[in-house]
């Protein structure tokens, strides 16, 4: 299998002249292609920081993360921008979609910032939102769908780019059960079928118990990094 | 769909769109409305002035331009009169005899320049005989009647058929004195003139002055005022012992203070749009503030910072479309209905009309100034843009999102 991403000694201290804060702590940590893996530990351990970091939304305090051998942490803005548009897909925890576009455009819009023709963006469109079943609603806007149905229409979004993989932050925390359960079931499917990377942060049991690895995260450390059977 | 995202994203809060949108049309109608006042204003005060004392050209001897030496007399002066009564571009030309002298009356006297003119030469070319508010513009084979102002009857305690004597020096240097009864009395828009400006019959003057058929001054009217400065140019080329002057020389004060009233109004004009510019920075950067986390998520899945600054210059660019046409279409509407109606400012019509400004302003916009201010409008628009846009690209994605 081939190392995606490679983190070395990465750190990330918020507030470093005032009151420091170390939200990373000297991390290390590789994950291969086509890994379902999910990223526990209490609140505040530095889950949310250590995916910003990973997927380039954050710069580290010290370092590096390694993307496909591509350090990111040395990339102005503008080109993290471009990577991630390339590279990296996102799903929020609050779905985060353009409330003024309908399920359909908010998938394309990134397939549109990459430049894709206007008949290959319409094909796979159609077969993203399948994919997530949500064919019917792609006209809606955010505003008429639930949050589950929002939630996988950002996964749809995520896929939309052809993305190296998807780093996915407390993605069941907003949805009842169901839709829970749901949205897992497409992830997993596409990690399954389509080899499709997933590290995600979460609480949720559910989700935990689907993954295939857990890395578990304290007060900024990983203290545990351990292989398990889905359920 | 940048275009489609900005279009419904300025829909998104109605409210606050239409409060942008309202500036911009608000602030756009002021300042239109604001020229086309004052052009209204001073078109009238410009045409007031020519219509009533000063015509579009006058000739007269150098030397009775310099001081009113009535010996200065414009040599040749008839066959003048006859040569532009024969030009196309000249509407009317009256020649006239000009004094200084005193008006006295049973209780008080007063200084005014006496005008001996031919009354129908001169209804042709002065609003003064239909501004006649009793009796009559001289009556036919009358001899020794003169027209006075209101304000000058009011000083002088007269009233029509009353009688006053017209004290002043002869031609000869000799003074002499004239009895006069009053046929008319006139109110023009201008009060000083009212007080200081009377009109005799041309040949009783003449005779007292002992001018005989000579004149001191040829007012002229053009058919286009705008031709004034090139015709007078023309004028001076065939009469070169004449002195020829258009209507801003002989009162540079008007002249300049038409120039000066245009600086105004692009002042005013400045300080309404820099109200305007704060207003729409207020709205934008609430607009951008509220969308923080969606900015973040933007720039997260990809969108790179000229598309984000691009798409909220599109929507200020959007709303400023929006609401240029509907404060063109409020202005085209106000002055349109003004110019019939006229913006009565009668409350101040005292001091106006000491200024020799119509009490009643009739509004007059050229199309030429809605290119130059619409512009300005959109420009500032822009410009507003430019600081809640400039903010947006400062948001960063990681802290954005989980923003509330």
């Amino acid at each position: 299998m081939n190392t995606l991403i490679e983190i070395h000694n990465l750190s990330k201290v918020y507030n470093p002249k005032t009151i420091p804060v170390c939200a990373v702590n000297g991390v290390d940590l590789k994950i291969e292609e086509g890994e379902f893996t999910a990223l526990v530990g209490p609140s505040g351990s530095g889950k949310t920081t250590l995916l910003n970091l990973i997927g380039g939304l954050d710069y580290p305090s010290g370092g590096e993360v390694k993307i496909e051998g591509v350090d990111i942490t040395r990339m102005n803005e503008n080109k993290l921008i471009d990577f991630r548009l390339k590279n990296i897909g996102f799903v929020f925890q609050a779905y985060n979609l353009i409330p003024v576009l309908t399920a359909s455009e908010n998938v394309e819009f990134v397939m549109l910032m990459q430049k894709k023709p206007k008949k290959e963006r319409e094909r796979q469109v159609a077969d993203l939102l399948i994919e997530v079943g949500l064919s019917d609603k792609r006209n809606s806007r955010p505003s008429e769908l639930s949050g589950g149905q929002q939630q996988r229409v950002a996964v749809a979004r995520a896929l939309a780019s052809k993305p190296r993989f998807i780093l996915a932050d407390e993605p069941t925390a907003n949805l009842d059960s169901k839709s829970a359960e749901n949205l897992l079931e497409i992830m997993a499917k596409l990690n399954k079928e389509d080899r499709m990377t997933f590290l995600f942060s979460t609480h949720d049991q559910r989700v935990i118990d689907k993954a295939r690895r857990i890395v578990t995260l304290v007060d900024g450390k990983i203290v545990s990094d351990t292989k398990n059977q889905p359920r | 769909m940048l275009f489609k995202i900005a279009w419904r994203n300025i829909w998104r809060n109605k409210m606050r769109s239409i409060v942008v949108l309202s500036s911009v049309a608000i602030g756009l109608f002021a300042g239109m409305f604001m020229i086309a006042f004052f052009q209204g204003l001073m078109k009238q005060e410009v045409d007031n002035a020519i219509e009533t004392q000063l015509s579009h050209i006058q000739l007269h001897n150098p030397a009775f331009a310099e001081d009113k030496e009535v010996s200065a007399l414009i040599e040749t002066g008839g066959f003048i009169l006859d040569q532009l009564r024969k030009n196309e571009a000249v509407k009317a030309v009256s020649g006239r005899v000009v004094t200084g002298g005193m008006i006295t009356s049973s209780s008080t006297a007063a200084g005014v320049e006496i005008h001996g003119i031919v009354s129908g030469d001169e209804k042709n070319i002065s609003s003064v005989a239909g501004d006649v508010v009793e009796g009559v513009y001289f009556n036919p084979g009358k001899k020794n009647e003169i027209v006075i102002g209101q304000q000058l009857a009011k000083k002088l305690a007269v009233k029509l058929h009353s009688k006053i004597v017209l004290t002043f020096q002869t031609k000869s240097g000799e003074l002499t004195a004239g009895s006069f009864r009053i046929a008319g009395i006139f109110r023009s828009r201008n009060s000083a003139f009212d007080q200081t400006t009377v009109f005799t019959a041309f040949d009783d003057l003449a005779l007292l002055l002992g001018t005989g058929k000579e004149i001191h001054e040829i007012a002229v009217l053009l058919k286009d005022g705008k031709q004034a400065d090139s015709l007078a140019a023309g004028f001076k080329k065939n009469y070169p012992a004449v002195q020829i002057q258009t209507w801003s020389e002989i009162e540079p004060e008007m002249a300049m203070l038409t120039g000066l009233m245009d600086q105004m109004m692009y002042i005013i004009i400045g300080i309404i749009l820099l109200a305007l510019m704060f207003g729409i920075i207020n709205t934008m950067l609430m607009a951008v503030l509220e969308r923080q986390r969606e900015f973040g998520m933007l720039m997260a899945i990809g969108m790179n910072k000229t598309r984000v600054f691009f798409m909220v210059i599109l929507e200020s660019l959007m709303l400023t479309c929006l609401g240029l046409p509907a404060g063109i279409f409020l202005t085209i509407g106000c002055v349109q209905f003004f110019a019939k109606k006229g913006i009565d400012l009668s409350a101040f019509s005292e001091a106006l009309s000491q200024l020799g400004f119509s009490s009643i302003v009739y509004p007059q916009l050229q199309q030429s100034m809605f290119l130059p201010v619409t512009l300005m409008t959109a420009f500032t628009a822009l410009l507003s843009a430019i600081y809640p846009a400039l903010k947006a690209l400062k948001f960063k994605p990681a802290v954005a999102i989980h923003k509330l």
